[in-house]
């Protein structure tokens, strides 16, 4: 051993400090300098926005008041939450179950199904928004079952679109996993739900947030979808925010001031639920059990 | 060895599913498990195999996204516009000729061209950045968590609201233009005219460079420590530890970050619709813009559905290829 | 131990669930009922644009309405807001599809002809008419964009929003200018006596989606083209008359000079911020919905409403087949959707909507013209500032009633899009315009032979 022992986190440091400093640095001013932008243009006056004016000219703090007027915010951010933490829990937990199963065993049709996995992902959006209404009208008017309208229009479409992606993720990261611990518990006489929900997903929990994430924002940022699945109730933020940007014939100037407050105010539940579940990012494997 | 008691009852039994050719999953039979007195340990477990997991995700994926692709397909055929949108099932029958418009007559072709490109070059410029960040953010810091959720902020913020700030931001006479006018810099136009390819990819890169950033971060994760000990042990300089050791761990969700990436700006549509607008500047013309105008703006669905599965075929196939070529579905632990 | 996991997957689902029901969809109710109308128990479903200018008032209204309609009918109203036109088009094109949603839409004039030709509305017989307060309390102007013919209306004009121009006062009188001019040309020679230092004669949007064609059309039709002859089924795109309403467009920014350099890439929001920091003397193609910006700006009480110039560039008075259009039918009409099982009702409420009460009391909130004649007629009296678009509203002209429209609309701000960078370089050559030109007839062309 050397004579000085260095600290665990000089041996995991990946770069050398003045690098790892300018890096992030670097990173910081690009992304909160435009979001600085948004920051003023939220309490500036929209003529001035318009101009093209960085700097406010006054001060117009009352558009973090005026937003949950203009649109019904309020309703829009509730039922983005309520669908998309739905979606992100469902979506994740099914992308363990799915990639585990894909991962750990073999049978036929199992190439062809993770390639297919891979596949739907590079369907567009646009294709998809007249089938699936017609999908959900027919079951309507067959089964009599009223979807459109409802939040789980959405959640269905959501939970779906997100499930390739996220089973990719977890494939990608249980592959990673050492099937020792795995192994152990089956010898021990344990079922595959047991494996599962015991020892895979605690272990995986930095794939599972970044399943439930992307899940999460795939919901959160859709425009699309929402705006014909949904009614003013169950209307989301998303669609909401769309009245701000929307350009009027005419001259009225669009409600920058009130937009960019508004998607401040979006932004914050999403960076808020990250912040909680940053310590399961972190931890990677811990040993023992197995060595 | 002991024998399994099996507390619950398990999937498929010991013997092979026999399931139909093509990617639905396979049908695991829920039922009792075969108790055997001496478990035979096969290669991979094809006793005691769960395929009943696979079903929930199956089934949606099978009813809420194949079913209503076959109806787009089914759509392609059909002469559908607004004329014949109320009763679209009696729409006429057209076969190819929707096919044969996309590919000849409209611009199908060139937006691909521009999508492709434009996805490529987004996604392998946002793959440093984000693997640097998450390499800067290895360790623990004052203000880590912090920054680690400032750095998520441009991929959290929803897609027309980037659009119309750097629309904004970019207008002839906006914050962007007099700054470099200040600086002596002369541009010319950012959103129309050929520089406005650019502009939809750097603005694409700052949104977007999050999402690596996540993926890899995970991925980093499972690095044990004694990788880390034993780089250490060796000498090795941060560089070649970089290079050698730890990179070939995040080639899995660096790979994944790549593709996904690809699919995801090729296929985006809100950024440069909001961005540019429509009817969109020749050279930001990319696919997605271009079926939805098709689609609801000109009415034209039949010709819309055409469009996008011809893109979706040209884009899938050269995907596969590379797929196989990388063995990136194969599930072979390379690693370890 | 299972057994507990278990247990909270399906509480946890169930709680998802729960969540999730929340509120079941909406969607009109009940039978159709036939003679007098009751509707009693029922909901009629409005889909209306989204007033992002007055939203309290907004809000307001729809309660207002629905409980006005209860009285009178015992039905309540509920009201669904989309954000843009694209929106509601894509909401129709749904509806259309699946065969259900709103009863009534809100819909802008030239989205009219995109509603008549998905055969989804219904088209308004003499009885209908009558169940609406009769053809003929409405202002004759606003009807023209109703249906292709009298014979199948399915637009009941709810607003009007005529276009018109906007000058600064001050910067007139300065320069000694009385009024602004009544022909393109004389305008533009205005224009240019008002430009120094950093203010401009004129604030165009160039970028604009909607603006441009606009300009184009209504040049055209003050030369007697239409842009689409419905009759023969042709396109009159590579014309002389429009080539000449391109150059003149155009022309203000390359040759008179009379339109700030940065205007290549505003949009109308910029144009109208340019003419609200005093910075450009006129500001053409706004409607009054551009009170309420320059009413909170520097230019407050400094300006004034004209009507647009109607005799075409080139000319001193109008050619006798021209047409004298000042301003494209603009506004919104109210159509029914044939699936709506509530249709008596849904033509009760518009009666409603469209009575003289209701329709000054909407133009002294939201600043929209009225289309009820009666109602026209009361708030002209007295109010200055919109008397010009009143008048503006009288010179309207529909633009054609056709199916292709949407395409040819396209086709005409492409020709402006496609030639920004050549604008910015400095000039438009006449073989570049004639070119996109052509590209714009072809579009529009195959788009008029799909027509039915």
């Amino acid at each position: 051993m050397t004579a000085v022992k260095p600290s665990s986190a000089d041996i995991t440091r990946l770069l050398p400090r003045p690098l790892l400093v300018a890096v992030i640095v670097v990173l910081l001013v690009i992304v909160l300098g435009p979001v600085l932008y948004m920051l003023f243009a939220s309490i500036n006056s929209d003529v001035a926005v318009a101009g093209g004016a960085f700097f406010p000219t006054e001060l117009h703090l009352d558009n973090y008041l005026k937003v949950w007027t203009t649109v019904d915010l309020g309703t829009g951010l509730m039922n983005s939450v309520i669908v998309c933490v739905a979606v992100a829990i469902v979506c994740a937990f099914l992308a363990v179950a799915t990639a585990y199963v894909l991962v750990r065993y073999d049978f036929r049709g199992r190439l062809s199904f993770l390639r297919g996995l891979l596949g739907l992902q590079s369907i567009p959006g646009t294709l998809m928004l007249l089938p699936v209404f017609v999908l959900f009208s027919s079951t309507a008017s067959l089964l009599g079952v009223q979807i459109i309208g409802t939040r789980w229009a959405v959640f269905i479409t959501y939970l779906t679109f997100a499930l390739p992606f996220s089973t990719w993720v977890m494939v990608t990261y249980l592959r990673g996993l050492p099937k020792a611990l795995e192994e152990a518990a089956r010898i021990d006489g344990a079922s595959s739900w047991r494996i599962l929900t015991r020892i895979v997903v605690p272990l995986s929990w930095p794939g599972i947030v970044v399943s439930g994430i992307f899940a999460f924002l795939l919901g959160w940022n859709d425009v699309l979808f929402a705006s014909v699945l949904t009614n003013p109730e169950t209307r989301t933020a998303a669609v909401a925010l769309q009245v701000f940007g929307a350009t009027q014939e005419g001259g009225a100037i669009p409600l920058y001031g009130q937009m960019m407050a508004a998607s401040l105010i979006c932004a914050v539940p999403v960076v808020a639920l990250y912040l909680v579940f940053q310590r399961y990012l972190v931890g990677g494997l811990t040993s023992g059990g197995v060595k | 060895m002991s024998n399994p008691t099996l507390a619950a009852p398990e999937g498929a039994t010991g013997h092979e599913s026999g399931s139909p050719a093509g990617n639905t999953p396979a049908g695991g039979r829920p039922g009792r498990n075969v108790q055997h007195a001496t478990p035979r340990r096969k290669r991979k477990y094809e006793r005691n195999r769960p395929l009943w997991m696979l079903l929930p995700g199956g089934i949606l994926m099978l009813v809420i996204i194949v079913v209503p692709l076959i109806v787009a397909a089914i759509m392609s055929t059909l002469d559908l516009d607004q004329y014949t949108l109320q009763s679209w099932l009696q729409a006429p029958f057209i076969g190819l000729q929707n096919y044969v418009e996309a590919i000849v007559s409209s611009s199908l072709l060139r937006s691909i061209g521009i999508s492709v490109s434009f996805a490529l070059i987004a996604a392998v410029v946002t793959m440093p950045i984000g693997l640097a960040a998450v390499l800067a953010t290895q360790n623990k810091f004052r203000g880590r968590a912090l920054v680690r959720s400032l750095f998520l902020i441009p991929y959290v913020l929803p897609a027309f609201v980037v659009g119309t700030l750097w629309r904004t931001m970019l207008q002839p006479g906006g914050v962007v233009d007099s700054t470099l006018g200040a600086m002596g810099i002369h541009t010319g136009l950012f959103l129309n005219g050929p520089l406005s390819y650019w502009s939809l990819i750097v603005v694409q890169i700052w949104t977007s460079w999050p999402f690596f950033y996540l993926l890899v971060l995970a991925g980093l994760q499972s690095v044990d420590h004694e990788v880390h000990e034993a780089a250490a042990i060796d000498g090795a300089t941060w560089w070649i530890k970089l290079r050698s050791v730890i990179l070939p761990y995040l080639r899995g969700p660096i790979l994944l970050a790549l593709i996904i990436a690809f699919l995801h700006n090729i296929n985006a549509f809100t950024l440069p619709f909001v961005l540019f607008g429509v009817p969109a500047p020749q050279d930001v013309d990319v696919l997605p813009v271009l079926t939805y105008v098709t689609s609801f703006q000109s009415f034209r669905f039949g010709l819309s559905a055409a469009m996008a599965i011809c893109s979706l075929v040209l884009i899938a196939i050269p995907l596969f290829i590379y797929l196989r070529a990388v063995k990136l579905d194969s599930g072979e632990e390379e690693q370890r | 131990m299972r057994s507990r996991i278990a247990l909270g997957a399906v509480a946890g689902l169930a709680v998802i669930g729960l969540a999730l029901s929340g509120c079941s969809s909406s969607g009109s109710t009940g039978s159709s009922t036939s003679g007098k109308v009751d509707g009693k128990g029922k909901t009629l479903d409005v889909m209306i644009a989204a007033n992002s200018l007055y939203p309290t008032e907004q809000q307001q209204w729809f309660k207002d309405v629905s409980a006005q309609f209860q009285k009178e009918t015992g039905a309540t109203v509920k009201f669904e807001t989309f954000a843009s036109a694209n929106d509601e088009l894509t909401k129709i094109q749904t509806s259309v599809l699946s065969g259900q949603g709103p009863d009534i839409y809100d819909l802008g004039t030239t989205f009219t002809p995109t509603a008549y030709s998905t055969g989804a509305f219904v088209k308004l017989t003499d009885d209908d008419w009558k169940k609406v307060g009769g053809r003929d309390r409405f202002v004759p102007a606003t009807l023209g964009i109703s249906g292709p013919d009298e014979k199948n209306e399915v637009g009941i004009p709810f607003l009007s929003r005529p276009f018109v121009m906007a000058y600064n006062k001050d910067l007139l009188k300065a320069a000694g200018i009385d009024k602004p001019a009544d022909t393109w040309d004389g305008l533009a020679d205005q224009a240019k006596k008002l430009t120094s230092g950093d203010v401009h004669g004129m604030a165009v949007a160039y970028a604009d989606s909607f603006d441009p064609w606009k300009f184009v059309w209504a040049m055209a039709m003050q030369q007697g083209n239409t842009i689409l002859d419905l009759k023969s089924k042709k396109a009159t795109i590579d014309d002389d008359a429009v080539k000449k309403a391109y150059e003149t467009y155009f022309g203000w920014l390359t040759d008179d000079k009379v339109v700030d350099p940065a205007a290549i890439g505003w949009k109308n929001a910029n144009a109208v911020a340019a003419f609200a920091d005093g910075k450009a003397a006129f500001l053409p193609m706004v409607s009054s919905s551009s009170q309420v910006s320059l009413d909170k700006s520097s230019v407050a009480g400094k300006y004034g409403y004209a009507v647009m110039p109607t005799i075409p560039p080139g000319e001193t008075k109008l050619p006798s087949d021209g047409k004298a259009a000042a301003t494209i039918i603009s506004g919104d009409n109210m159509v029914v959707a044939k699936y709506s099982k509530n249709q008596d009702l849904a033509f009760a409420l518009v009666k409603m909507l469209t009575s003289t009460d209701n329709q000054v009391k909407y133009t002294k909130t939201f600043g929209d013209l009225p289309t009820n004649a009666d109602a026209a007629k009361q708030i002209e009296s007295g109010n200055e500032l919109i008397a010009p678009i009143l008048d503006a509203g009288t010179k309207a002209y529909g633009t054609p009633f056709s199916g292709a429209w949407g395409d040819t609309q396209l086709a005409l701000v492409n020709v402006v899009v496609q030639s920004i960078p050549s604008l910015s370089n400095g000039s438009v050559s006449s073989s570049d315009l004639e070119a996109k030109l052509k590209t714009a007839q072809d579009t529009a062309q195959s788009s008029l032979n799909k027509a039915k």
